[in-house]
């Protein structure tokens, strides 16, 4: 029957199995190519992960000279800049947003330029960051900040025309509320739910805009190492980056739900 | 002195005039029933008073200042959306205090001090909450509220700032007859710790103008009751108040006997209701005239026996 519930015992081992599920498929079809070709790299067996992630996690340098490994370097380097361009775009779209719902004549002059900006695909504008601000850290901060701020402002903006109503703001007015404790007590209250689950929708888009310009300039990151990889068919190496990858977005969506419900307890949807 | 005063308020959207020359004038401790026909501009006259929405024409003051934005003075309890979804009831009554209170700058920079006023603005909650007889409610949002349950906060909500004057826009009009009628009685309450402030000669704390479209309720909570209404010679120009009179006040103890309201009853639908009955818009706006005759009368009962019953 349609949307029966199931009880909690088998939700989860229906979720453990899933991931068997997988995990088997891949055994089998790995080795089936490699009954095919013993020695294909496309999709690699358990034993030569094993020696890719060796060599990812291996010190780089030589002795005297040592070098943070493969791995480290790569994580740090992406982690940092998703970090860095998530954050600026977060915080300015956040500002943008709650100007352009709180004032009306913010509103008017930014709005049909924002929904116009937001529409233009990010990766599309690469090249103009390259000539903008070079091809350093600068660039992946404005390309990933950039490409959150749009669609986020246009969220948290359209999120205040929706949640926060006239008479809310009119009631706080009656209550003794001066304008910058409305925009905190009232707006900002109201809309955070939204907020969070906005932040939750970009994490994707976010990663997308990093990996491809990662994928095109840089001489360390995730996305530079994927491409490396991958063109002397070092399959392994490019799966464990993809692991990685998913596990952190899923890891950023259970953090963000996990910090809706705690700062958000009124608004269980 | 007043403790709010309409003088010539006219409100026009665009070409459409909907009130016409508005004239009130409101004593402390009053419960005044606004009445009138679907449209005919009730709301606009309390946006009005509130200060959103000013009118076109005249002016509105509250204990003599005049009101042209939304302020502290005047309060306000909406049928729906009074309430904030993120604070819990106790919360949602405190917050007036706290933004009256204290600072945006000062709960952050001083927060220790912030802290403890806190405590008292959520003990003062508690209390009024207690009184409005939802103690068992207290730390619950808005949407695990009930209705009349949310209606109560907010009126707490409202009233626990003291405002000049609250203006109630069909404040149960979502609500089942029970509720209603419970919701009525709380605002009897009110009314009887009016009467006890003024016999203390204290002024009297709650000053309510309340819109419904129940002529019964009108004249079951208030003390005096207004008709707002196009039903007159003048009908272009717009809605006037063509009703402004006494009537009976109920003790929360009285039986809901509505028997003795049938003749005002029916005064009311044929003076504000009624589209074929066009009159002189004066005709049935005796309050003040009434009120001296009242205490003219009172005068001489004090001399010759026990006070009259119904006080004022
Ligand atoms: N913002 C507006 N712009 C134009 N016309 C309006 C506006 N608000 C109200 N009106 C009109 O003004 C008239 C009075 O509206 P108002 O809401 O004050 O009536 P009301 O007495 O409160 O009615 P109800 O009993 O249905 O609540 C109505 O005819 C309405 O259509
Ligand atoms: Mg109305």
């Amino acid at each position: 029957m349609i949307r029966r519930p199931i009880p909690r015992w088998l939700a989860i081992a229906l979720g453990v199995g899933g991931v068997v599920l997988l995990l088997t498929a891949y055994s089998i079809l790995s080795a089936r190519q490699t009954r095919k070709n013993e020695n294909q790299r496309v999709i690699p067996g358990w034993q030569t992960f094993k020696e890719g992630a060796a060599r990812l996690v291996r010190p780089q340098g030589s002795a005297e000279d040592p070098q943070p490994s493969m791995l480290a370097t790569d994580l740090k380097a992406t982690y940092w800049r998703l970090f860095l361009g998530f954050f600026t775009g977060v915080a300015l779209s956040i500002v943008m947003g709650i100007a352009m719902g709180a004032y009306r004549f913010i509103e008017a002059l930014l709005a049909p330029v924002m929904s116009f900006l937001a529409k233009i695909p990010p990766t599309a504008m690469l090249p103009i960051y390259f000539v903008l601000v070079g091809t350093d850290q600068k660039m992946f901060t404005a390309m990933v900040a950039l490409g959150v701020f749009f669609n986020m402002a246009q969220s948290i903006y359209q999120a205040i025309a929706g949640e926060v109503k006239t008479v809310s703001i009119d009631k706080a007015y009656t209550l003794g509320a001066s304008d910058p404790e409305i925009i905190y007590e009232v707006i900002w209250k109201q809309i955070l739910p939204s907020v969070l689950d906005n932040l939750r929708l970009q994490i994707g888009p976010a990663m997308i805009f990093l990996l491809a310009a990662e994928m095109l300039v840089g001489g360390e990151g995730m996305g530079f190492r994927i491409r490396m990889e991958s063109r002397v068919l070092n399959m392994s190496v490019v799966y464990i980056y993809l692991t990685i990858l998913g596990l952190t977005g899923l890891m950023a969506d259970y953090g963000l739900l996990w910090l809706r419900r705690w700062l958000c307890p009124w608004c269980v949807r | 002195m007043y403790e709010l005063e309409i003088n010539h308020v006219s409100h026009r959207y665009g070409d459409y005039r909907v009130l016409n020359d508005i004239n009130l004038q409101i004593l402390p401790g009053q419960i005044v029933a606004m009445v009138g026909p679907s449209g005919c501009g009730k709301s606009t006259l309390l946006q009005a008073i509130l200060g959103t929405h000013p009118p076109t024409e005249g002016e509105i003051r509250a204990d003599g200042v005049l009101i042209n934005k939304p302020s502290r003075n005047v309060g306000i309890v909406y049928q729906q959306y009074s309430l904030y979804d993120f604070l819990t009831a106790e919360e949602n009554v405190a917050f007036g205090l706290k933004l009256d209170e204290t600072s945006l700058p000062s709960r952050i920079f001083s927060y220790r001090s912030y802290a403890k006023k806190r405590q008292v603005h959520l003990r003062k909650a508690r209390e009024f909450l207690e009184k409005v007889g939802l103690s068992s409610a207290m730390g619950r949002y808005p949407a695990e509220l009930s209705g009349g349950m949310r209606q109560r906060v907010a009126i707490a909500q409202a009233f626990i700032l003291k405002p000049k004057i609250v203006l109630l826009d069909e404040p149960f009009g979502a609500l089942d007859e029970t509720t209603r009628q419970e919701l009525q009685m709380m605002l009897l309450k009110f009314y009887q710790e009016n009467l006890k402030a003024k016999q203390r000669g204290e002024r009297p704390e709650y000053t309510i103008i309340i819109v419904t479209h129940e002529l019964n309720e009108a004249l079951y909570v208030a003390d005096r009751v207004i008709g707002l209404s196009r039903y007159h010679t003048q009908s272009e120009k717009g809605a006037m108040i063509v009703y402004d009179r006494p009537c009976p006040v109920f003790s929360p103890d009285d039986p809901r006997d509505f028997s003795k309201l049938v003749e005002q009853r029916e005064e009311l639908r044929k003076a504000v209701f009624d589209e074929s009955y066009i009159k002189d818009h004066n005709k049935y706006v005796s309050f003040w005239s009434e009120l001296a005759q009242d205490s003219q009368l009172a005068a001489t009962a004090a001399a010759n026996q026990p006070a009259p019953r119904r006080i004022r």
